[in-house]
């Protein structure tokens, strides 16, 4: 769910890069960014199931 | 050292999106043709790789900006750390990898190869100053360029959606979650 809620997320910030005004793309892109990393984090803390 | 105008700069920025749509249709093709589901670390990937496109887009918006190059290099050793992550997960001799493997490297090989190559593309682009001039409105084919990302990314937020439905991705995703039919 959560990935699917980041790529609606980039969609919206590259219709406001195209669309909208500079400051709103960049506000939305940094908000955007966060989460990505955030999310990237939380599975990075995951138990790895290591193969051997 | 040859001149990068504005026009030319918007123009490589429209072949950096074509470049980012490129991966993304690939990835697409390996997933409904090879019937392969993303990982959630593959997800990130491709979320990256995305994400990647901002810094072109507004490039052709608004002209070329070393800020909006700034960007591009952020998500670009963001998505290099995912992917660098991924291939440490299947570093060990006999590990097989997920997925196929496309002309010999797992599509997280190819991708941390490519986020690297972007980190380099960009340094190199930025060494040129004379692109930071107003620059003239985005041609037919830019605006075909940033459109036909869009509509791809479009797409992953539908195919997302189908894969994981409502709840966390699975590790091991085999089924499209909201195609599945109930016991």
């Amino acid at each position: 769910m959560e990935f699917t809620a980041l790529f609606l997320a980039v969609a919206v910030v590259m219709l406001a890069a195209w669309r909208g005004t500079r400051r709103w793309a960049l506000s939305l892109f940094a908000a955007t960014f966060v989460a990505c990393v955030a999310t990237y984090l939380h599975h990075a803390t995951d138990v790895l199931k290591l193969s051997f | 050292m040859a001149t990068l105008t504005p026009a030319r700069a918007v123009t490589l920025n429209a072949l950096a999106l074509g470049a980012v749509a490129l991966v993304l249709a690939a990835a697409f093709a390996a997933q409904l043709v090879l019937h392969e589901l993303p990982c959630p670390l593959c997800l990130l990937q491709r979320i990256m790789f995305a994400l990647l496109a901002i810094g072109p887009i507004l490039n052709i918006r608004f002209g070329p900006r070393p800020s909006h190059y700034a960007l591009s290099l952020l998500v670009a050793v963001a998505g290099a750390v995912v992917s660098t992550r991924q291939v440490l997960l299947h570093i060990m001799p006999g590990d097989p990898g997920y997925g196929t493997a496309l002309l010999g490297y797992h599509y997280y090989t190819w991708a941390l190869i490519g986020f690297v190559a972007a980190i380099v593309l960009i340094a190199v682009i930025l060494l040129f100053d004379a692109q930071f001039a107003p620059a003239p409105a985005a041609g037919g084919v830019a605006r075909m360029a940033v459109w036909l990302v869009i509509g791809l990314v479009a797409l992953n937020v539908l195919s997302t959606l189908l894969e994981c439905g409502f709840a966390a991705c699975a590790d091991n995703p085999a089924v499209y979650e909201l195609l599945k039919r109930g016991p």
